[in-house]
Formats: structure tokens, C-alpha cells, sequence
């Protein structure tokens, strides 16, 4: 068993890490998408660079530079990526990740920690230089995203799989499944529309968009093939068992590192939250489907996931 | 490749003629086989290294969270082993006697009654905790780490110039220049017998172990650090990493029924040893300072009841300030009848009247010191400092002249050291660390530190300093 501290501090550097790199996706693929569908539906464009506002919230961008959706784009773009001011920016959540990791070094091992520092310094440099374009900034983000990965990936070749390790681990499935449900839950409104009204294949590039988003494209089509039928993106992301970043994916996976942390025999409070979520999404999916609940279900979720926050938070840091 | 002797001093690789010393002619020849190009891209390695690691520190007055690296000089310090055999000698008869003062004053107090020591100079000290008098340490050992400077005069002496008996840092640097320079330059080292340092950390806990008082039921040890805005915060988290222990902050630790223990996520667990790296005064503000957030309300009692071990003990911080300093040959005729094996440098205390005479007087000629600071700061270097400064620093030590002491400026050796291209001359100490466990053994090498700014004597890392490895040579087979 580990300090209090430690395992706070653990536990807040996988949910920074996770944070950091869900931005990154998130606004590769925005910037994608926004750029792709500009000249065909501006407000589309548009509404995308709202979303991701709405998924990471922070400061308002000034009104006058944003009147046009270039201007969106740009200030968008500079302030999730660099701000040191928006509270979900990259640059803020690696800054996060490595003070944490600083602070808890002595749980980690040279190599996460040299990973970790090496991607956090290269986004510091790129903040300094003036990136001119768009290519440029992402293949910064391209840069980070693959400094992320390669933080996690030694931290699972190289930690022991002890508390330290259970409470990094259980900080970025925290992250993964509260940041899904928030993506999900401002991406569907618009997303799930009688069909005659709109643009089809501008819709499908949206909702493939979405699963981009997730990082879950690929894994969608190797289980459903090319054919994009919303139900099918719907009941793939809440609640398959086996896609990594679907809703019961995650609560699976939180719930199993807790299970691992509960001592004595019962479950701990926390716990408890997590093994009542992980039942409505593993046997209660019919009625979300059937009632098309979506949206109150995605509610839902992210209050139990908040709560399950606090009810760790108190019993293992003492906070 | 250029080099170039030093002009004043003792300069460690170059005797009379210019002709390199016998242990270092190695070294000149395998530098002289690379190219400038060779020289800077490995050091342009060696930079990237040091940043990707975080091996850091943070200097104060500087806008919150600025890192700096500790820049590191790749041509390495060589002892020979003769030379070791008499800093190692000296150090352990040094430590032996520092022990002996600190529970001689904490208990009978038999120097100051035979007057070896004025008593008023240790007493009036706030490093004298008068609240731990009659409380003897585990095992009676006060210093289980020090780290004592040592420079070299002009004939290459080696002088002792402090010791620092309270949380001696740096020792991390010691280790990590030793990895750095093998992946740097890894030719140096084959044709050196280096002896080698890396099992320091295990020979610290054994050290810490060694006073435990649980000693049956595998003592649990921690390394109390005051977080992560200390500028020697790399440093206890290495030290812990490298043992394989807990790193604490004071808000981890609490007191209940006159034991320690620390919090964690499933309940408490008893502590047995703190390798403490706080200073006496933010161990416990129920008995020192009270405004202090970093310490843990009541350590000091479990302390006294000896349900816990502090490292190095609470109260020895008396034994390094720099006027006791003037009296340590005395002490350890005193204690150890014996005479110093290492010479000190002189020393004038503001508190005796002659001195102080002496010391306004020749102010201009002299190194003035507060006696309690560390780091090179509040000081007086009186051979470079203007009229002006020196009046006012020498109307500040007539305002309290028990807070200072003065010395005659020691022109320190210097070394080597790479600069664009060139070889040139920089002003080096040392740092030995010296660990008393069940035996008081020295760490065969140490920190040696290069003052980087041309003709400066300052050599701390707060001020513009560097290091070095440094390297003892183990005996030759005869």
C-alpha cells in the first residue's frame, strides 16, 4: 500500500495524460473535419470548434476574432494546443501530468518519467516558435500524441502492478470514460435526426467523425463492416464489451481497479458506484435503446462517474 | 586542442613546465585523440541527457518553478589514492571528534566547563537546541551524513573548509556525473582504476538502518522532504528512489501516541527512521517554529521518547556553524588526542574582541562569512568587493559581530575545464560524504564543484557553478 499523497498524485497524472492526449485527438480530428466540410457547410465547420469548447471548456475566445470560422479555427487551435490558461489545453494537462510525476517520482521509473518529460519539453519549445501553418501544428500534435503513447506504453512495460500502478491506471480510465460520455453527450443531439432532412453523406462524415474522435473508426469497422448505421456507432460506443473506449469498456475497467483496491471483502464505496453503473450498461442497454434515452442516460453516466470521483477521492487521499 | 595552465593557484593537472601530472597524462591523450566536433556533439548528447532526466534544481528568487540543469564539465577530477588515503583519514578522525562535541554539549558539557570551547559560543547559537539537552541520539551517533568542503591551497594542500552536518546535499549529482560521463565519454575510463561509488545508496540505509530501534521487525525508513519547490528536490526523490523507500512530506506523517506513521490509502503504518532533509527548525512547530507548515506537530516528542530515529539527529546543525569551526583542531586534541590530519583554514571570530579588531581592520583582505548561512550567500569576498561594499558589510558585523567570522582569502586549485573549444583553467572544491553507521566510511569521491565564470572562487550551484566526476584511484598492486 502506498501514500495517500502518491497515489493522489498517481492517479492525477493518468488522468492528465488521458486528458492530454483525448485534446489532441479531439482537435486533430475537428481540425480535420472543420477543414474538410468549410466550403460545403460552414456552420458545420463551425459548430465543430463549439463542441470542442463544450468538451473542454475554458476561457471564452475573444468575440470579434472568431466571427469567421478561420479566425475560430486559429484561436481554437492556439488556445487548446499552448494556453497556459485554459484549464484543458494540452500544454495545461501534460503541464498537470508532469508535476505530478515529478512529485511522485519515486513510484515511477526513469522511463515514464523521461518519456513523459521529453514530450512535455518539445510542446514547451514548439509554444516559443511561431507555427505558421496548419501542418505545422499538427504535426506537433502528431508529435505529442506519440510522446503520450509512449509514456503509456512504459508504463505498462516497466511499472509493477502494485497500488501505484492500479491508481495511474484507474485515473486515465476515470478520464477515458468521463471524457467519452461528455463527447457523446454533446456531439449526439445533433448527430441523432430524422434522416430525410439532411445531407447524408455530410451526416455519415460526421458521425464517422465522431468515431475518430473516440478513436474508435477502425475498431468500428472491423466489428460492423463499412457501413455506417448510427444505431450500430451508438450501441458500439455505450456498450460493447470489448471496444476500449465504449462506456462499458471503461466502467469495466474502473470498476475492476477498484475491485482490486477493495480490502476486506466488500466493496468500497466507490466501488459500489462503479458496480451499479457497470450493471445498467451491461444489462439495462435495451431500455437506453428502445426509449432512445440517449441523452439523460449520458447524463446519468457522467454524475455516477463525478460521484464515483469524489467517493475515491475521500476514501484513499484523504481529501 | 588548447589548454591552458592556471596563473595563480594550484592547478590540479599541470605541475612545473606545463608538463601534465602522472595520473592525469592519461587522460590529456585520450582528450587530444578527439576532434573539437567530436567534443561538442558529445556534449550536445550529454545537455539532452541532463534535461530529459530532470536532473534539476530550482533556484530561489527566481520566478516560481524555473529548473535549471547543473551544468556538468566532462573532464573529470583524479585523486590518487595516496592523496585519498589522507582526506579519508582526516574526514573520520573529523567526524569521530564532531560526535563526540555534540554529545559532550548536549550532555556534561565537559569542554565548555574545561574551556576548550567559550560557552556562550555554542550556547548562544540558535543550532543549539536546549531543548534536546540531556537527550542522546540512538546508538549516540548525531551526523549520520555529512558533507565536508575541501579546497587546496596553493602548495596543493588539502584544507578543510566546512562541514555540513544538517542535510548535506549534492550527493545525487556525485552518482549521476558518474553515469552521465560513462555514456558521454565512455574511453576515459579504460585506463583508470576508478573506484566505484554507485552503492552509496544501499550504504545509506544500512547506515539509517543501523540506529533503528525496532531492529528486529524489519524498521521502515522514509525520506522527509519539504515537497517538490525545494531547490534539492531532485535529490530526495533520487535518494528515496535509489533505496527503495517512501519520499514523505510533513503533511504525510502524523503523530498518535507517541509514535510516527504515515498516511496511506489503506490505513496508517508506523515509521521507524526519517532521513530527514529539512532543516531542524520545520522538523516540528510544536517545539521550533511554530509558523511552519512543513514539519509534523509532535515528531520531536516521539524523537525524545526514541521511537524514532532522525537523520542526521535534531540539534547537530551546532556542530558545522562556522565559528565551533575555528575550534575543531582544539576539539579534536580534546576529544581523540591526536593531532588534525587535515589542516583548516584559519579562521577569526567576529565574537572574540582581538579578532574583530582584526577583522574590520583587514576587511579588504579577508572572506567575511555570517556564521549561520549556507550557499554562498551573505557574504563578503574582501580582495574583490568595492570601498563601498566593504564599509557597509563591516558597519553590519560591528552591529552583531557573533554572526560572523573571517578568513584569509584561499586561492583555490583549479582544474581544467572545457569552455568553446579550449581547455581553461576554473576554480574547483570538493565535497566528500561521510556516512557513521555501525563504522564511519567516506564515499570514495564526491562532489567536486568548478566555479564556470572565469577567475570566480564561487563555486555554489545557486550562483553559477558546475561540477565534475570525480574519480579516486584505487591503490596500485604493488
Amino acid at each position: 500500500m502506498i501514500l495517500s499523497r502518491v497515489a493522489d498524485g498517481l492517479y492525477w497524472m493518468g488522468r492528465y495524460l488521458e486528458r492530454a492526449e483525448n485534446t489532441v485527438r479531439l482537435l486533430l480530428v475537428a481540425e480535420e473535419l472543420a477543414t474538410e466540410v468549410f466550403g460545403l457547410d460552414e456552420d458545420v465547420a463551425r459548430s465543430e470548434w463549439h463542441d470542442l469548447a463544450d468538451i473542454f471548456p475554458g476561457p471564452a475566445l475573444p468575440e470579434r476574432a472568431t466571427r469567421h470560422v478561420a479566425g475560430l479555427a486559429a484561436h481554437s487551435l492556439q488556445a487548446l494546443t499552448f494556453s497556459a490558461a485554459h484549464p484543458n489545453s494540452v500544454y495545461f494537462s501534460l503541464k498537470r501530468a508532469r508535476d505530478n510525476a515529478r512529485g511522485v517520482r519515486e513510484a515511477l521509473t526513469v522511463e515514464v518519467f523521461v518519456n513523459l518529460n521529453e514530450t512535455y519539453r518539445e510542446l514547451e519549445e514548439a509554444a516559443k516558435r511561431r507555427l505558421v501553418d496548419t501542418p505545422t501544428f499538427r504535426s506537433v500534435l502528431g508529435g505529442t500524441q506519440r510522446g503520450i503513447l509512449a509514456t503509456v506504453g512504459s508504463i505498462e512495460h516497466t511499472l509493477t502492478r502494485q497500488p501505484g500502478w492500479l491508481f495511474l491506471r484507474l485515473g486515465e480510465s476515470m478520464e477515458r470514460l468521463y471524457r467519452t460520455a461528455a463527447v457523446l453527450r454533446v456531439k449526439l443531439p445533433a448527430l441523432i435526426v430524422p434522416e430525410p432532412k439532411v445531407d447524408l453523406p455530410l451526416l455519415h462524415t460526421r458521425w464517422r467523425s465522431l468515431l475518430r474522435g473516440l478513436s474508435s473508426f477502425e475498431a468500428f469497422r472491423q466489428s460492423y463492416g463499412a457501413r455506417l448505421e448510427p444505431l450500430d456507432v451508438l450501441h458500439f460506443l455505450l456498450f460493447d464489451g470489448q471496444a476500449p473506449r465504449s462506456l462499458r469498456y471503461g466502467t469495466t475497467a474502473v470498476k475492476e481497479y477498484l475491485d482490486r483496491l477493495s480490502t476486506g471483502g466488500s466493496p468500497s464505496a466507490p466501488a459500489r458506484l462503479m458496480g451499479r453503473l457497470f450493471a445498467e450498461l451491461t444489462y439495462q442497454s435495451d431500455e437506453v435503446i428502445r426509449g432512445s434515452r440517449y441523452i439523460p442516460f449520458l447524463e446519468h453516466v457522467l454524475e455516477e462517474v463525478t460521484k464515483t470521483h469524489e467517493a475515491l477521492s475521500t476514501q484513499y487521499f484523504g481529501t | 586542442m588548447k589548454w591552458v595552465a592556471a596563473k595563480s593557484g594550484f592547478d590540479e593537472v599541470f605541475g612545473r613546465g606545463q608538463s601534465p601530472r602522472p595520473h592525469y597524462a592519461s587522460l590529456i591523450s585520450i582528450l587530444e585523440s578527439f576532434t573539437l566536433e567530436d567534443v561538442a556533439r558529445r556534449e550536445r548528447l550529454q545537455r539532452l541527457a541532463l534535461m530529459n532526466q530532470g536532473i534539476t534544481f530550482t533556484v530561489y528568487g527566481e520566478k516560481e518553478g524555473l529548473e535549471r540543469i547543473f551544468p556538468f564539465d566532462f573532464v573529470p577530477r583524479i585523486i590518487p589514492a595516496p592523496e585519498w588515503k589522507q582526506i579519508q583519514d582526516g574526514l573520520v578522525q573529523r567526524i569521530t571528534a564532531l560526535n563526540l562535541f555534540l554529545l559532550d554539549i548536549y550532555g556534561d558539557q565537559k569542554c565548555l566547563h574545561d574551556k576548550v570551547i567559550p560557552p556562550e559560543l555554542v550556547l548562544s547559537r540558535k543550532e543549539y537546541k536546549r531543548e534536546l539537552r540531556g537527550v542522546a541520539p540512538p546508538r549516540k551517533i548525531f551526523t549520520h551524513v555529512v558533507g565536508t568542503d575541501i579546497i587546496r591551497d596553493g602548495k596543493g594542500r588539502y584544507l578543510v573548509l566546512e562541514d555540513n552536518c544538517r542535510v548535506p546535499s549534492g550527493v545525487s549529482y556525485v552518482l549521476e556525473n558518474r553515469t552521465l560521463l560513462n555514456r558521454v565519454f565512455p574511453e576515459f575510463f579504460a585506463s583508470y582504476p576508478v573506484r566505484p561509488i554507485k552503492d552509496y545508496p544501499s550504504l545509506l540505509l544500512d547506515t539509517l538502518l543501523h540506529s533503528a530501534p525496532r531492529a528486529s521487525q524489519s524498521p521502515v525508513t522514509v525520506v522527509l522532504s519539504p515537497g517538490i519547490h525545494n531547490s534539492a528536490y531532485f535529490e530526495h526523490s533520487y535518494l528515496a528512489r535509489e533505496m527503495g523507500v517512501d519520499l514523505v512530506e510533513g503533511r504525510d506523517l502524523l503523530v498518535e501516541g507517541n509514535r510516527v506513521f504515515m498516511r496511506r490509502t489503506h490505513g496508517k503504518r508506523q515509521v521507524d527512521v526519517i532521513y530527514r532533509r529539512v532543516d531542524d527548525d520545520f522538523v516540528d512547530p510544536l517545539t521550533f517554529r511554530r509558523d511552519s507548515m512543513l514539519g509534523v506537530p509532535g515528531l520531536l516528542n516521539v524523537y525524545r521518547e526514541g521511537n524514532v530515529v532522525l537523520a542526521n539527529a535534531p540539534g547537530a546543525g551546532v556542530a558545522d556553524d562556522k565559528s565551533v569551526y575555528a575550534f575543531m583542531p582544539a576539539l579534536i586534541k580534546y576529544y581523540l588526542g591526536e593531532e588534525p590530519l587535515l589542516p583548516q583554514v584559519p579562521t577569526y571570530l567576529g565574537a572574540s574582541r582581538d579578532d574583530l579588531r582584526y577583522i574590520t581592520e583587514h576587511a579588504h583582505e579577508l572572506v567575511v562569512k555570517t556564521t549561520g548561512d549556507a550557499g554562498g550567500y551573505g557574504m563578503l569576498m574582501g580582495p574583490f568587493a568595492s570601498k563601498k561594499e566593504t564599509e557597509a558589510y563591516v558597519a553590519q558585523v560591528k552591529k552583531n559581530p557573533g554572526n560572523y567570522i573571517a578568513q584569509p582569502l584561499v586561492d583555490l586549485s583549479s582544474h581544467p575545464t572545457h569552455v568553446d573549444g579550449r581547455f581553461e583553467p576554473r576554480r574547483i572544491d570538493l565535497r566528500p560524504f561521510i556516512l557513521y553507521g555501525d563504522r564511519i566510511r567516506v564515499l570514495p569521491g564526491g562532489l567536486t564543484r568548478v566555479a564556470l565564470r572565469p577567475g570566480s572562487y564561487v563555486v555554489n550551484s545557486s550562483q553559477g557553478g558546475g561540477s565534475k566526476d570525480t574519480w579516486v584511484l584505487a591503490p596500485r598492486e604493488p
